[in-house]
């Protein structure tokens, strides 16, 4: 391999047709006259342009259609003159500098042309200059070279990670196994589960119970989580009222007045809220607009009179503060104004929670979070509940639904493969990586396999093959033919 | 049947010239072109060696071997292509029968690559064979009345076989063994000077052309079994480069790229050939 050009941060380097390299690969191209490394990854591979080659091909076409022939050629020239054919140009992009066995995040020095080896270098080994400390590692599959790739713990711990890729490519799965990977040391994980599918975290992949089954909690609205109204706070049930149900100003003063007054007599049933409205002496349209939230509210089967038969939000993290536990919100079968309800009252505790120090942190999983998480949510989660504790990972196959600012703020993004060109030039706004690494390798990434760009990877994008988790597999495509 | 030899130039070493010789035969076999392709075959050229393999060249074609005076080195290079084509039509007068014959060039005889004796047997030998050899000229010095020859046939309506009389048979050591024709076989701008054996009968010189014109594809009047050996044999950029890196990694020797004097002279208005 010869270097051949240097324009800005990439690099074209020659390459010959037995060299073992594809897209992904590190190259190390070293000076040793300054003891100096340059790391370059492959982003794409195409044919060296070398002169000539369209007579060649044009010929050999001519010859392919309607004539045949030999070849005398006792000296083997030919197999010289096909190598020149078949050479390749590796499209690369400078990741680092090594100078003295320490990694910089530079690419301003340029070396010799004529004197600078090139050789390819494992994932491994790179990785082993990068990473410090591997404490609380989670394994998520192994590299091209068939060697495991762990991420630490601490890489998702108060950061913003994304998982995107066309559908079935395995991101869910994925994002099951970070789950169980932070499980494994002992965080609080809430899951949006907008399908059902992470609800067989506890069992095994035959059906009996794993190693997890005791630390991840399904909670499904209206079935097994359901909330007393009096546990509610006045700020949860607005931000229901207004952000879910859409009740105008008016109205929310009023019902405001409503439940405060409700408070200091100590009634909190549904009925006493229904009473206390149908009594009110307000304005007949109001009177029929908070009518309209409250018998949403009796219709979502979310809230419930029965003290006992109620979700204790705080009590659910107190299980999951010694062993770590997930809670699993099963969000399948249940309509989008009732998810929007219940998500509501999700973070709005949450946030309550944290801000009061009753719990430490929270990881939120969040698939397809455009379903249900409204507009102001995003920026907030991003942004604010970060340092409140709460560190979002958002899971989706429509990269556009994210906005662009999420992208450009997110730490670590793992990609499954895109083959849509607007896809791909939506997540290559992700500030930590260059776009044409993204667009060219996405592209062929095949299933299971993603490319980690960001803090998980100290932004030396990775490709991995995603590793199996023996769990019970939920929420695939019902088909209608058997294969 | 048609028979074309390249050559090339790939280099100079401190000693010599390098260069690269292939040969193509194409022919015609129901409905199908077949080809068969010699070489490539480099050589270094050196003061010490030339005179050797000139002379290896020469015994593998002339009968009559005598003690040949070596070219200069920068014109080998098209001599031993030169004596390679004569080989391969050697071979094929030998190995063919009743065959159209189709050369790259003239039946000029008696300059240093195509001595008259060795020019007539390759015609006799096809003649007794019953095949009939064409020469076709893409260039040609020869002129008719100040007009070049190829420019004569311009209106005349295709096909056509324009014989020009007036030419001497011989001119001091140079011999024409053909009879010079000038043919317009198709439709296009380009006509070619076409030399028929002039041992053979006019009249089935003709046949031969016409013959040619009913079994082979003609376009612009060049018949595609030649175009094809032409083809076949002409190097490209990327096998120069290939046997380059063939030398360099049989012989250990180090490319390296000659300053061109006239860039360095010259700056931007240093065109021409390199050196």
């Amino acid at each position: 391999m010869r270097l051949y050009k240097k324009e800005g941060n990439s690099l074209q380097i020659l390459s010959s047709p037995d060299d073992d390299v594809e897209k992904g690969d590190y190259l190390i191209v070293e000076d040793a006259m300054v003891n100096r490394k340059l790391i370059t990854q492959v982003i794409d591979v195409q044919f060296a342009s070398v002169p000539g080659l369209l007579e060649e091909l044009l010929r050999d076409s001519t010859a392919e259609e309607r004539i045949c022939g030999e070849n005398f050629d006792p000296l083997g020239v030919s197999s010289h003159i096909n190598h020149i054919q078949d050479a390749r140009m590796l499209l690369c992009k400078i990741r680092g500098t090594i100078l003295n066995d320490k990694l910089h995040i530079n690419s301003s020095w340029l070396p010799s042309r004529s004197k600078s080896g090139i050789t390819k270098i494992s994932i491994n080994s790179l990785l082993a200059h990068l990473k410090d400390k591997e404490d609380l590692p989670i394994n998520i599959g192994e590299t091209k070279d068939a060697s495991p790739l762990n991420i630490t713990a601490h890489d998702l711990d108060g950061r913003l990670n994304i998982i995107t890729g066309k559908k079935g490519t395995g991101k869910s799965h994925l994002s099951k196994l970070l789950v169980l990977g932070l499980v494994d040391y002992k965080a609080t994980v809430v899951v949006f589960d907008l399908n059902g599918e992470y609800t067989g975290l506890g069992f095994s992949a035959k059906g009996g119970e794993n190693e997890y089954s005791d630390r991840i909690h399904v909670l499904t609205p209206g079935a097994n989580f359901k909330v007393f109204l009096a546990q509610m706070g006045l700020s949860v049930i607005l931000k229901i009222m207004i952000h879910a149900l859409g009740l105008p100003g008016t109205s929310t003063r009023e019902f405001k007045r409503i439940w405060k007054s409700l408070r200091q007599q100590g009634k909190f049933t549904l009925d006493d809220l229904g009473e206390a409205i149908r009594k009110c002496s307000c304005n007949l349209l109001v009177r029929d607009a908070l009518f309209s939230r409250y018998y949403s509210l009796v219709n979502s089967g979310f809230f419930t009179d029965n003290e006992e038969s109620a979700t204790s939000f705080e009590k659910l993290f107190e299980k999951t503060k010694k062993d770590g536990g997930a809670l699993v919100i099963n969000l399948k079968d249940v309509s989008s104004v009732d998810r929007q309800i219940v998500l509501e009252y999700i973070l709005g505790n949450l946030v309550k929670l944290l801000n009061q120090w009753k719990i430490k942190s929270v990881f939120l999983f969040a698939e397809e979070a455009h379903l249900y998480l409204r507009e102001t949510y995003w920026e907030d989660i991003v942004t604010r509940m970060r340092h409140f504790g709460l560190f979002a990972n958002f899971v989706t196959n429509q990269p556009d639904t994210i906005k662009e600012n999420i992208y450009r703020q997110a730490d670590s993004i793992f990609l499954f493969n895109f083959t849509n060109e607007r896809d791909l030039e939506t997540v290559s706004k992700a500030a930590r990586v260059d776009s044409e690494t993204v667009k060219s390798i996405a592209q062929e990434l095949p299933p299971h396999h993603c490319l980690l760009i960001g803090r998980a990877v100290k932004d030396f994008p990775v490709m991995v093959k995603v590793r199996a988790l023996d769990i019970k597999t939920l929420g695939q495509t019902r088909l209608f033919f058997e294969r | 049947m048609a028979v074309d030899v390249s050559s090339i130039r790939i280099g100079e070493t401190e000693t010599g010239l390098l260069c690269a010789i292939r040969g193509a035969i194409v022919w015609r076999e129901k409905n199908r072109y077949k080809y068969q392709r010699l070489g490539p075959f480099p050589f270094h050229i050196t003061e010490q060696n030339k005179k050797e393999i000139y002379k290896l060249f020469r015994n593998h074609h002339f009968e009559i071997s005598e003690d040949p005076r070596a070219p200069s080195i920068t014109n080998i290079q098209a001599r031993i292509g030169n004596l390679l084509e004569r080989w391969l039509q050697l071979g094929i007068s030998c190995s063919t029968y009743g065959t159209i014959i189709l050369w790259d060039g003239s039946m000029t005889a008696g300059m240093v690559d195509s001595p008259v004796d060795e020019m007539s047997r390759l015609l006799e030998i096809a003649r007794n064979r019953l095949s009939i050899v064409l020469a076709f000229s893409k260039n040609t010095t020869l002129r008719f009345s100040g007009h070049k020859l190829t420019d004569l046939a311009e209106k005349a309506e295709p096909p056509c076989l324009l014989q020009i009389n007036n030419f001497p048979f011989s001119s001091g050591p140079v011999l024409l063994l053909g009879d010079v024709y000038v043919a317009k076989l198709t439709r296009g701008v380009c006509s070619f000077r076409l030399d028929i054996d002039r041992k053979v009968p006019q009249e089935r010189g003709i046949e031969a052309v016409q013959s040619l014109l009913g079994s082979d594809l003609l376009v612009q009047s060049y018949p595609e079994t030649l175009r094809l050996a032409h083809i076949f044999s002409t190097f490209t950029a990327t096998e120069v480069i290939g046997i380059q890196r063939f030398i360099s990694q049989q012989y250990g020797l180090k490319i390296i790229t000659r300053p061109n004097v006239r860039r360095l002279l010259f700056g931007p208005f240093g065109k021409g050939a390199e050196g």
